[in-house]
């Protein structure tokens, strides 16, 4: 109805500081933003590969891929979640504990290593509905419903391992975290393996894949519609016979599913379970769909930008490590980034 | 027709306040405004007319500073001035209505008025001075509404009376009035008439802005008219008649106000209510709707008639009652469950309701039935989703350089439309409209009374609410009177008059009765 910050009228504050453009139609400006986010991409990949000779290979590419998995993961579930409106933060928590359960079920109970890990991917989705049942039903704000979960969760992995690692689990346990896909390996004479192609790690797979599906979800489907439709206007979305308080759910059981995949796949790749993984890992969730042009206030988001965002975020941390930036350093460039791509987003909605 | 010129020996024209030359104004795929003039004088009622889109909002907002002009000059008190903020407009004197509310929900009725503007004592604001200013510019306007309740709180008519409330507190020597009265009955109406009558007496200029176009005879003294974003003329409100306005507006003469009815009315009762009660807000509501019928819901701001809707949609609880449609009775415990049963309820909050306006237009007017343009498992048919919402932007005619355009860049007669073609859309068995026409102008009303109608013929039920009585009066086949949570009568329209029913809505019942 109006703007709380200032409580002047709405439409003045966003047209006032920028003249709209002209010519230009929205989708036109939606596709040039696209085309922006990529292109800054493609300039930090181009920057970085000047100055380490190590970054442009398909070894480093990668390592990138596999870093971003778990960026990725996380940020399409963000990404569901703002769009309604919402928020998650328990994500980095909730795959600890993912990742604990399933490393415990396979060491303690002796479960098979792929039940196991379903273990641990299903009480990420418990950790979901929980989130879901007390904002929808209880009506907390999310942001305190999902705080609640994040110390909860992390409070429970840390009780349950003793706030030890969880080690020992066989090498199976690291397949998923670890193998490839299309590997190509040869004996050499001597007898030593030789990796003429590296595969496509199982990790970077799986996050194709997902991001390929919430996509179309979020895009193509009425689910997806409705999801938009809340962070929209709730209330429209009510009274228009949309099932508010399911799809909210439905949200916040995405991004716990994925936490707790998430968790499942870095716990393999480190073949130990660390009821410490994931601190922060929300914010880094947030930040790749806010960097790709999700809004906070809801209604606005797609998963192909997260997924850029991600990627950003990604090139970023790798790049500059390979430029023996300082991890300190590390934070305040990222955190600029987030400064700007927000404010160019800003500006280019307010029209 | 034709324009009088200006007869000799007439009053000198008052003092000119105001003076648009030449403005032009383009968004994306839009020309809003192409070479408009427009100008105002001290203590007249200048009026703006044009349909659904002509560009009277933009107008304003360009005088107000909200946007600039591509091209033309305005003159405000003998200089040339270019405002880019409404804060520079308000402090040079010239005060604003928007069309849409634009109040915040979670302060109160006094700290909306004031926002900004706070008395203050020092570092604290004044809290006593604030909430007896308020009241007095709330007294000045004859409304009886709490400075101290939460805007959230208020009906979409007391937050229109804040609005106004609000732009009166300025003391302006321009107030520019956009749809001021769109959700006030006619009383409400005529308190803003009264405060007109006494700025115009103290020599403030006044915009105004309406598609009511019968209420002007009372205080309007110039009519500009503007049609596709361009200057059609100027007159004095005497010498024009309503018809020629409209004419001008639409470019065509229109014959009718409304549709020659082509539904036929039946005793076959199809929807009815008995004994419907929300503690505190309305109880023991009974009506029927009959297959074929138009029912008018009439009764004065917070009579209850929204709440009841609301209720029997499943937007808001109730306590006792039944509600019966084609002989079952409904468990409804939603709107979902409304939806499912047949029902469709158009809300009279359009920003706060009616739409998802950062969503497109095609989204929006999918939104209620989503369904019908996907596939089994959810996947939407794109094709089938862009012809339906074609269909409906045919339909009503509705303003849209695109199906993609976010509906919060249409202008608002246009977003009502789309809330309407949302509903169509659904097909439902039973459908109230709340306020339908709101900031619709005359050849869309026409439009939008004749699918009313057609729907009525097809066997579908319609409660018409309007603050309007001669909407429901050239409308409904009967008439259902609200009185403070109560119905008082149920008449049959040809049968009753204005006057019969305002003796309802007030709550006296006719002698001998
Ligand atoms: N910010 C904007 N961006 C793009 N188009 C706009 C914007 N504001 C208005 N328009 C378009 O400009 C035209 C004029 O709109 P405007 O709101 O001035 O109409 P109006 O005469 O006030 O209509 P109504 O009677 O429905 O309120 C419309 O076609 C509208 O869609
Ligand atoms: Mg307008």
């Amino acid at each position: 109805m109006a703007d709380i910050t200032s409580g002047k009228p709405q439409e003045p504050i966003q047209s006032r500081q920028t003249p709209p453009g002209r010519g230009l139609s929205d989708r036109q400006k939606d596709i040039i933003q696209k085309f922006a986010a990529l292109g800054s991409l493609v300039i930090l990949a181009a920057v970085f590969a000047t100055t380490s000779s190590a970054f442009l290979t398909v070894n480093n590419g990668m390592t990138i891929a596999l870093q971003v998995t778990s960026i990725a993961l996380l940020g399409i579930g963000a990404t569901y979640v703002i769009i309604t409106g919402g928020i998650d933060l328990s994500v980095g928590s909730v795959l600890a504990l993912a990742g604990v359960v399933a490393a415990l079920a396979v060491r303690d109970l002796g479960t098979p290593i792929w039940l196991g890990m379903l273990i641990g991917i299903l009480t990420g989705s418990a950790c979901g509905l929980i989130n879901a049942f007390v904002i929808t039903r209880l009506k907390l704000p999310p942001f305190i419903a999902t705080l609640g979960m994040m110390l909860i969760a992390r409070g429970v992995a840390l009780q349950i391992t003793g706030a030890r690692a969880v080690s020992g689990l066989g090498e199976a346990f690291g397949v998923l975290g670890n193998g490839s896909l299309f590997r190509i390996e040869s004996i050499d004479d001597q007898g030593f393996p030789v990796v003429s192609f590296p595969g496509i790690p199982y990790p970077v797979v799986l996050m194709i894949v997902i991001a390929i599906a919430a996509g179309f979800l979020l895009n193509r489907t009425v689910l997806g519609r409705h999801i938009y439709a809340i962070g929209s206007n709730a209330d429209a979305a009510r009274l228009s016979g949309v099932n508010v308080t399911r799809v909210t759910a439905f949200t916040y059981l995405v991004s716990g599913t994925l936490a707790g995949l998430t968790g499942c796949v870095l716990m393999s790749r480190l073949v130990t379970a660390q009821p410490n993984e994931g601190v922060a890992y929300e914010l880094d969730a947030i930040a790749s769909a806010v960097i790709g042009g999700t809004s906070l206030i809801g209604g606005v988001g797609t998963i192909s930008g997260t997924f850029i965002g991600a990627f950003v975020i990604g090139i970023l941390r790798n790049g500059l490590n390979m430029n023996g930036v300082s991890a300190f350093i590390q934070q305040i460039i990222i955190g600029l980034v987030i400064l700007v791509t927000v404010w160019i987003d800003q500006i280019r909605n307010r029209r | 027709m034709g324009r009088l010129p200006l007869a000799v020996g007439e009053p000198e024209p008052a003092r000119l306040l105001l003076s648009l030359e030449g403005v032009a104004k383009e968004f994306p795929g839009v020309k809003a405004l192409q070479g408009v003039s427009f100008d105002l004088r001290a203590g007249e009622v200048h009026a703006v007319c044009g349909e659904n889109g002509a560009g009277k909002s933009t107008l304003m907002k360009i005088i107000s500073g909200v946007y600039q002009r591509d091209a033309g000059e305005i003159v405000y008190k003998g200089q040339t001035v270019h405002f880019t903020s409404t804060l520079q407009s308000e402090a040079a004197g010239i005060a604003i209505i928007h069309q849409e509310l634009n109040l915040v929900p979670h302060l109160s009725v006094a700290e909306n008025i004031y926002l900004a503007r706070e008395p203050r004592r020092g570092f604290l604001i004044d809290r006593r001075k604030l909430f007896a200013d308020a009241k007095r510019c709330l007294d000045r306007l004859g409304v009886d509404i709490d400075p101290h309740a939460q805007v959230r709180t208020l009906s979409v008519a007391q937050c229109q009376m804040v609005e106004i409330a609000k732009a009166l507190s300025l003391d302006a020597s321009v107030l520019i009035m956009d749809e001021p009265t769109s959700s006030l009955t006619e009383q409400e109406a005529q308190l803003l008439f009264r405060v007109i009558r006494d700025l115009k007496a103290a020599g403030t200029g006044i915009v105004y802005i309406s598609h009511r176009l019968d209420e002007m005879a009372e205080i309007v003294d110039r009519v500009t008219i503007l049609r596709d974003g361009r200057y059609i003329s100027t007159d004095d409100f005497s010498a024009i008649t309503v018809d020629t306005i409209v004419a001008r507006m639409v470019g065509r003469p229109l014959e009718e106000k409304f549709p020659a009815p082509t539904r036929q009315p039946t005793r076959d009762v199809l929807f009815s209510v008995s004994g419907l009660t929300r503690h505190g807000v309305f109880s023991d509501i009974s009506f029927e709707i009959r297959r074929g019928e138009i029912l008018g819901f009439a009764g004065l701001m917070g009579a209850g008639r929204t709440e009841v809707a609301r209720a029997i949609f499943g937007a808001d609880p109730f306590d006792a009652g039944t509600i019966t449609l084609d002989g079952r009775t409904l468990s409804i415990s939603d709107p979902r469950s409304a939806i499912e049963a047949g029902i469709a309820y158009l809300s009279e909050d359009r920003k706060g309701q009616g739409l998802a306006v950062k969503m497109p237009v095609d989204a929006n007017l999918m939104m209620a039935n989503m369904e019908a343009v996907a596939s089994g498992a959810g996947v939407i048919d794109r094709e089938r989703h862009r012809a339906a919402s074609q269909r409906y932007v045919d339909l009503l005619s509705i303003k849209t350089p695109s199906l993609g355009q976010p509906v919060r860049l249409l202008s608002g007669g246009n977003q009502q439309k789309i809330i309407i073609g949302k509903w169509l859309f659904r097909e439902p068995k039973i459908m109230f409209f709340d306020e339908p026409t709101r900031g619709i102008d005359v050849g869309a009303k026409f439009a939008i009374y004749q699918i009313m109608d057609e729907l009525a013929a097809r066997g579908i039920g319609i409660v018409l609410i309007s603050s309007e009585l001669p909407e429901i009066l050239g409308l409904s086949d009967r008439v259902a009177v609200f009185h403070e949570g109560r119905i008082t009568a149920t008449l049959s329209t040809r049968e009753t008059s204005q006057e019969d029913i305002m003796l309802y809505a007030s709550g006296r019942s006719r002698h001998g009765e």
